[in-house]
C-alpha cells in the first residue's frame, strides 16, 4: 500500500511539478534562513557553556544612582570570601585594553586585550593554558600566556610549550619578561583575550576608592541568589562606610550590589546594553515568520487541490481505507517534500554562511560534529511537516465518500475563509517587513546626510603609549614638542591629544556651576582639539597657547552643558570640578560624538585635570591628497617624533572608528532587506501557484462568461478582484502593527526622522502591483483559451 | 441475505430538511439481481449509500445475513465494507494517478492480499474484462466504456458478496452500456448479489426484481418473470 500511495504522491507531484518545485524551493529558502538563525541563536546563547560550573558563576556588579558597572574594588573580593559560606570561590579579573607591544628580536606583536586574572578567577572561568593551569608561586610571579596566533607571530618555529623571554614596549625600553606558554583564545566566551596574565593575588595594594577590578564568584549549588545579593549589598555599604570617612551616609545608601549570572553576560548584562538580546529575538521572530509563510504555501495549495484529492479520498474509503491510513498518507507526502526542502536548505545555508558570518561577525559552521543542528533538524522537519500538513491530513482525510463521489463536489466554500485568511496573513507579514525596511532605510539615510557637527574624514587616530597628562602623571611628557615635529611633515594641518576619541565613551565626573551640581561628561584635551575635529564654536573662543591660563584653569563647554547649568552667559563663569575652579572661555556647538542613538551629553573640555584618565589618544588632521605621503613620513620618523612610544607607528582612520557606531544599524538594514525580500518572494511564489489553481478551477466559468459576451479585460478584472481585496486588507491590517514597531525602533534614536508616510504607501503599491502582475500572468492562459475547448473538456 | 426495515434518512441543511428515505423496507435474497428505479431525487442513491455503509440513516435496521450493520463503528464499517461489498459508480471514480492495473489492485491492497496473489487476481479479471492491453494505461487514456469496465473489474476483484451499482450505464452510450450490463449479468450468474440503481427500463430488464421508489417510499415491486425463473 505504501508503494501505491507513493506512486500516487509522486505522480501528483510530477503532474504539478511547476507548483511543487515552487513550493519546495520556497520552503528550502525559508528553511535556509531559519537554519542560519537557529545556528546563530545556539551560538549566542551558549557563550561559556563549556564551563563545568556554568550555572553557578556570577559576576558582582555595583549600582550607582546614575549607572551600573562591573568595576569594583579589589578588597571587596576578600570581604565576600570571608563573610559568605555559600560562596565557593572568589576571583578577580581586570581587562587591559591598553595596546602592548611585545618583541622577540625583530618580531613585533601588538596585543589587544590582556586579561589579568588571579589564580581563583582562572579556575572559576575555566582558563586553560596549553599544558594545564599552573599556580603562580608567591606574590609577584605573573604567568603570562599568549594566544596561539600571537605566539606564532613571535615564535614562528616554536614547537614545544616552554617559556620564552620577550621584550615589552619599544626595543629601547629595556623591559623584558617571560611568556609562560600559549593558550587557545576562545571567541565563544564572555572573556575574550589575546593573552592572559595570571597572578596568585591581584589588587593587594588597592583600597575602596579604586574600582579597577571585576569580581567573579562561584556559588555553591542551590544558593539563594536574591538573598545573597542583599547580603552582599549590606556588606558593600558597610565596607564603604568603614573606608571612606568623608562619604556621606545617604550617598552610600544609594549604592547597591547585584549578581549577574554568567549565562546573562553575553546577551543581556545588567550593566550594559541588551541589544544583542533584542537582535537575537528579532532574528528569531523573523526566521519563524519566514518559515511559517513558506508552510502556509503548502497548506494553501493543499486546500486548492482539495477538490481533486477529495475524489481519491472518497474512492479509497469506499475500498475500505481507514481515516488514519489516509491521514498518514498525506503526512508522508508532505514529509517527503519537506525532507527534500531541508536538504536543499542545508546546501543553501552553506552557500550563504560566509556572508552571514561576515555580517554578524561570527564563525558558524554547519559541518561540525558537535553542531546542535543534528538533532534540531529532524525536529524542524517534524514540526514543519505538521504545520504544512495538518490541514490536508485532517480535513481531506475526513471527507465523506457519499458526498465527494457524487461528481459535483467542491471544497471551495468550506475553505474559503481559511484559505483567504492565510493569504492575508502572509501578505500582512510581508507588508510589515517592507515598511520596516523602508523606515530603517530612511533613518539610515538621515544619519548619513545629517551634519554630525564635526568632521572625521581627514583625521587619523594614532595609537600611542606616551602619557601627555597635565598635571603630569607617572612619566607624562609635554605634548608640544611632539606636535611641533608632526606639523613639520607636509600635509599635516593640526595635531592634538585627548583622553578619549569621538565615538568612544567619555569620562563622567561631578562638576558644579551656577549653584547646580551635576555629573557630566569630561574630556581632557590639548590645543587644537576643536580645530582638528572641525568642531564649531558658538561663542567665546577655543583653547589657545596665547593664553597662559588655558593650561591651568580654562574650560570649554558644549551647548547642552551650558543649558544643564542654566547659564545664560556662560563665558567668564566658573565651573568647579576635580578640585579646580575652571573659567569658561568658550561654548561649542553640540556635536554627535556618540552617534545618533544617544543624545549629546553635557560635556566639559579642559587641558588641565588632576583626575583625568591617560591622555594618549593622538589625532592629526591631514590634507586629503597628501594623506599617503604624510602617513609614510610619520611612520618613518615616529621614533624621533614620539620617542617614548617606540618605533612602532600604529594608526586608524577616525571616520572608520566613528562609522562603527552605525555598524549595528547597517546590520539591521541588511537583515531586514533579506527578510523583506524573502517574505515577499515566498508569498508571491505561493500566490503564483495558488492563482494558477484558482483560475484552472474557473476555466469553465470563464468559458461560459466569454460565450455570453465578456471581454478579456472584464475577465482579468473578475479574477484579480478577490486578490486585490485581500492584499488591500493585508495592508490595512499591518499598517498599525508596522507603525507601532517602527515607531518603537525609531525611539531608540535620540536623533531620528519623523515617522515617514512613504513606506506605508510604497508597501501598498508594491504588494498590490506584484499581486496583480502575478495573478494576471496566471489568468492569461485561461482567458486566452478557446471557450469551446474548455467546455468540451468538461 | 439483506433485511432492511423502516429505514429513515433525513438531510438537514441550513434552509430545509429533506427526508430522502421515509420508512423503507427491503429484503434481498442471496444471488438476487435487484434494480431500483424512480424519478430523480427520490432517494435511490441515498438508499444505495446506506446499503454500502457510506452513509448513516437516522433510524431503522439493516441486517446483512444475521449481522446488524447500523450499530457498527467507523472502523468496523470500513472492515465490513472492504470484505463484502463492491461499488460501481455512474462517473466511474477511478484514481487518475493510478494505472488500470493499479486501480484494480487497490481494494486488494486494502484487504491485505499478498502481492503475488494480487497480481494473479488482477490479471485474471483484466482478462475477463477484455482490457488486457490497457493495463498500463491511465484512466484518461480510456474511453468511457473502458473506464466503466475497469471500475466494474475493481468492484469484482475482491469477490464481494454484494455489488452496489449506481447508474452504471448513465454516462455510456447504448453499445458500451450493454457491455457493462452483460458483465453484471455474468457476475450475477456466478452467484454475486447485485443491487443496481438505474433510469433505463432496458437495463432493469436484466434483473430479477424491480423496485420503484418515490419520495423515499417503495411504491411498487415487480418480479421480472423471465429472469426469476432462471434463478429458481
Ligand atoms: N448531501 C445532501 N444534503 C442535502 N440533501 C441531499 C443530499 N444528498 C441528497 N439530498 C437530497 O435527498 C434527496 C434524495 O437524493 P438522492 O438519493 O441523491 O436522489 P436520487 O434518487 O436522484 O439518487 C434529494 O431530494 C436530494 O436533494
Ligand atoms: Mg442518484
Amino acid at each position: 500500500m505504501f508503494k501505491l500511495n507513493l506512486k500516487i504522491a509522486l505522480r501528483n507531484l510530477w503532474k504539478n511539478r511547476g507548483i511543487t518545485s515552487i513550493n519546495v524551493g520556497g520552503l528550502a529558502i525559508a528553511l535556509a534562513a531559519f537554519i542560519l538563525v537557529m545556528m546563530y541563536a545556539t551560538y549566542e546563547t551558549t557563550f561559556d557553556k563549556e564551563n563545568p560550573n556554568y550555572d553557578n558563576i556570577y559576576v558582582v556588579g555595583i549600582t550607582y544612582p546614575e549607572f551600573k558597572t562591573y568595576y569594583t574594588a579589589a578588597p571587596f573580593a576578600k570581604a565576600i570570601k570571608q563573610n559568605f559560606l555559600e560562596v565557593e570561590s572568589v576571583g578577580l579579573i581586570k581587562e587591559s585594553s591598553f595596546e602592548l607591544t611585545i618583541k622577540n628580536g625583530k618580531k613585533t606583536l601588538f596585543t589587544g586585550k590582556i586579561l589579568a586574572a588571579d589564580y581563583n578567577a582562572a579556575k572559576i572561568l575555566n582558563i586553560q593554558p596549553k599544558g594545564g593551569l599552573v599556580q603562580p608561586s608567591g606574590d609577584v610571579e605573573r604567568l603570562t600566556y599568549l594566544s596561539d596566533k600571537s605566539m606564532k607571530t613571535l615564535f614562528p618555529s616554536k614547537k614545544d610549550n616552554k617559556p620564552e623571554m620577550v621584550g615589552f614596549g619599544a626595543s629601547n625600553s629595556g623591559i623584558t619578561g617571560t611568556i609562560a606558554g600559549s593558550i587557545k583564545n576562545n571567541l565563544h566566551s564572555n572573556f575574550v583575550f589575546d593573552g592572559v596574565s595570571i597572578g596568585n593575588e591581584l589588587g593587594n595594594g588597592d583600597n575602596y576608592d579604586m574600582n579597577n577590578y571585576t569580581i567573579c564568584l562561584q556559588l555553591k549549588s542551590g544558593t539563594d541568589v536574591i538573598n545573597l545579593e542583599q547580603k552582599i549589598t549590606d556588606l558593600y555599604q558597610a565596607e564603604l562606610l568603614k573606608s571612606k570617612k568623608g562619604k556621606r551616609n545617604d550617598e552610600i545608601k544609594g549604592i547597591s550590589a547585584f549578581l549577574d549570572p554568567l549565562s546573562n553576560l553575553h546577551l543581556r548584562p545588567k550593566a550594559g546594553n541588551d541589544t544583542p538580546y533584542k537582535i537575537l529575538i528579532a532574528l528569531s521572530v523573523l526566521g519563524i515568520l519566514i518559515l511559517v509563510i513558506a508552510c502556509i504555501n503548502f497548506t494553501n495549495l493543499s486546500i486548492a487541490q482539495a477538490t481533486k484529492r477529495a475524489k481519491e479520498v472518497g474512492i479509497k474509503k469506499v475500498m475500505g481505507a481507514f481515516r488514519l491510513q489516509l491521514t498518514t498518507q498525506f503526512l508522508v507526502e508532505i514529509f517527503m517534500q519537506c525532507f527534500v526542502a531541508i536538504i536543499l536548505a542545508l546546501i543553501l545555508a552553506e552557500l550563504i554562511l560566509p556572508s552571514f558570518n561576515n555580517l554578524f561577525q561570527v564563525q558558524l559552521t554547519i559541518w561540525d560534529l558537535e553542531n546542535k543542528l543534528f538533532w534540531q533538524l529532524p525536529l524542524i522537519l517534524l514540526v514543519i511537516t505538521i504545520i504544512a500538513g495538518i490541514y490536508p491530513a485532517l480535513v481531506l482525510s475526513g471527507f465523506k465518500p457519499a458526498l465527494v463521489l457524487k461528481g459535483n463536489f467542491s471544497t471551495s466554500k468550506q475553505s474559503y475563509w481559511l484559505r483567504n485568511g492565510l493569504l492575508v496573513f502572509q501578505f500582512s507579514i510581508a507588508v510589515v517587513f517592507i515598511i520596516s525596511l523602508f523606515t530603517i532605510n530612511s533613518q539610515l539615510k538621515y544619519m548619513q546626510s545629517q551634519d554630525v557637527g564635526f568632521k572625521t574624514n581627514q583625521v587619523v587616530y594614532i595609537k600611542n603609549l606616551t602619557l601627555f597628562n597635565k598635571p603630569a602623571k607617572m612619566g607624562s611628557v609635554n605634548f608640544e614638542p611632539v606636535r611641533e615635529k608632526m606639523l613639520k611633515i607636509p600635509g599635516i594641518q593640526s595635531a592634538t591629544v585627548a583622553t578619549y576619541i569621538p565615538g568612544g565613551t567619555n569620562g563622567i565626573n561631578s562638576y558644579s556651576a551656577n549653584g547646580v551640581k551635576a555629573n557630566i561628561d569630561f574630556v581632557n584635551v590639548e590645543f587644537d582639539y576643536f580645530e582638528t575635529l572641525n568642531i564649531k564654536l558658538k561663542e567665546g573662543r577655543f583653547f589657545s597657547n596665547t593664553f597662559k591660563t588655558d593650561t591651568v584653569n580654562s574650560a570649554v563647554v558644549n551647548e547642552t552643558a551650558a543649558a544643564k547649568y542654566g547659564m545664560k552667559n556662560p563665558i567668564g563663569q566658573t565651573i568647579t570640578g576635580s578640585g579646580i575652579e575652571y573659567k569658561i572661555v568658550g561654548v561649542i556647538k553640540d556635536f554627535k560624538s556618540q552617534g545618533f542613538e544617544i543624545a549629546v551629553q553635557p560635556t566639559i573640555y579642559t587641558i588641565n585635570d588632576p583626575h583625568g584618565d591617560y591622555k594618549t589618544q593622538i589625532m592629526v588632521k591631514i590634507e586629503e591628497n597628501r594623506m599617503a605621503e604624510a602617513l609614510a613620513a610619520l611612520k618613518s620618523q615616529w621614533l624621533q617624533i614620539n620617542p617614548k612610544d617606540g618605533e612602532d607607528f600604529r594608526y586608524e582612520f577616525l571616520d572608520e572608528l566613528y562609522g562603527k557606531l552605525f555598524k549595528k544599524q547597517e546590520q539591521l538594514q541588511s537583515v531586514f532587506f533579506a527578510a523583506a525580500i524573502l517574505t515577499i518572494f515566498i508569498a508571491i511564489l505561493g500566490l503564483f501557484a495558488f492563482a494558477k489553481y484558482i483560475t484552472n478551477g474557473r476555466i469553465k466559468e470563464i468559458a461560459v462568461r466569454k460565450i455570453l459576451g465578456a471581454n478579456d479585460l472584464q475577465i482579468f478584472k473578475l479574477i484579480n478582484k478577490t486578490f486585490f481585496v485581500m492584499v488591500l486588507v493585508a495592508n490595512l491590517i499591518s499598517w498599525p502593527l508596522a507603525y507601532i514597531l517602527t515607531k518603537k525602533w525609531l525611539e531608540t534614536f535620540a536623533y531620528r526622522v519623523d515617522m515617514p508616510i512613504l513606506p506605508f504607501t510604497l508597501s501598498a503599491l508594491i504588494t498590490i502591483l506584484l499581486t496583480i502582475v502575478t495573478v494576471t500572468i496566471q489568468a492569461r492562459k485561461a482567458v486566452k483559451a478557446n471557450p469551446v475547448d474548455a467546455l468540451k473538456y468538461e | 441475505m439483506i433485511k432492511i426495515e423502516n429505514l429513515e434518512k433525513v438531510y438537514k441543511t441550513e434552509e430545509i430538511e429533506t427526508t430522502a428515505l421515509n420508512g423503507i423496507n427491503l429484503h434481498v435474497k442471496e444471488g438476487e439481481f435487484v434494480s431500483i428505479m424512480g424519478p430523480s431525487g427520490c432517494g435511490k442513491s441515498t438508499l444505495l449509500n446506506v446499503m454500502g455503509l457510506l452513509d448513516k440513516p437516522e433510524s431503522g435496521s439493516y441486517k446483512f445475513i444475521e449481522t446488524e450493520l447500523l450499530t457498527l463503528n467507523d472502523r468496523e464499517r470500513s472492515n465490513f465494507r472492504k470484505r463484502n461489498m463492491g461499488f460501481v459508480f455512474q462517473n466511474f471514480n477511478l484514481i487518475d494517478e493510478l494505472t488500470v492495473f493499479e486501480n484494480i489492485e487497490l481494494p486488494l491492497i486494502y484487504n491485505k492480499v499478498p502481492a503475488g496473489e494480487r497480481k494473479k487476481l488482477v490479471n485474471e479479471i483484466i482478462g475477463r474484462m477484455n482490457i488486457v492491453n490497457r493495463s498500463g494505461h491511465f484512466p484518461q487514456q480510456l474511453s468511457g466504456g473502458q473506464q466503466q469496465r475497469v471500475a466494474v473489474a475493481r468492484a469484482l476483484v475482491t469477490k464481494p458478496k454484494l455489488v452496489l451499482a449506481d447508474e452504471p450505464t448513465g454516462n455510456l452510450d447504448s453499445t458500451h452500456g450493454n457491455e457493462v450490463m452483460e458483465l453484471l449479468c455474468e457476475l450475477n450468474e456466478t452467484g454475486t448479489t447485485i443491487v443496481m440503481v438505474t433510469h433505463s427500463s432496458h437495463d432493469a430488464s436484466f434483473s430479477n426484481r424491480i423496485i420503484n421508489l418515490k419520495d423515499g417510499h417503495v411504491i411498487s415491486e415487480k418480479i421480472n418473470k423471465g429472469r426469476t425463473e432462471e434463478l429458481i
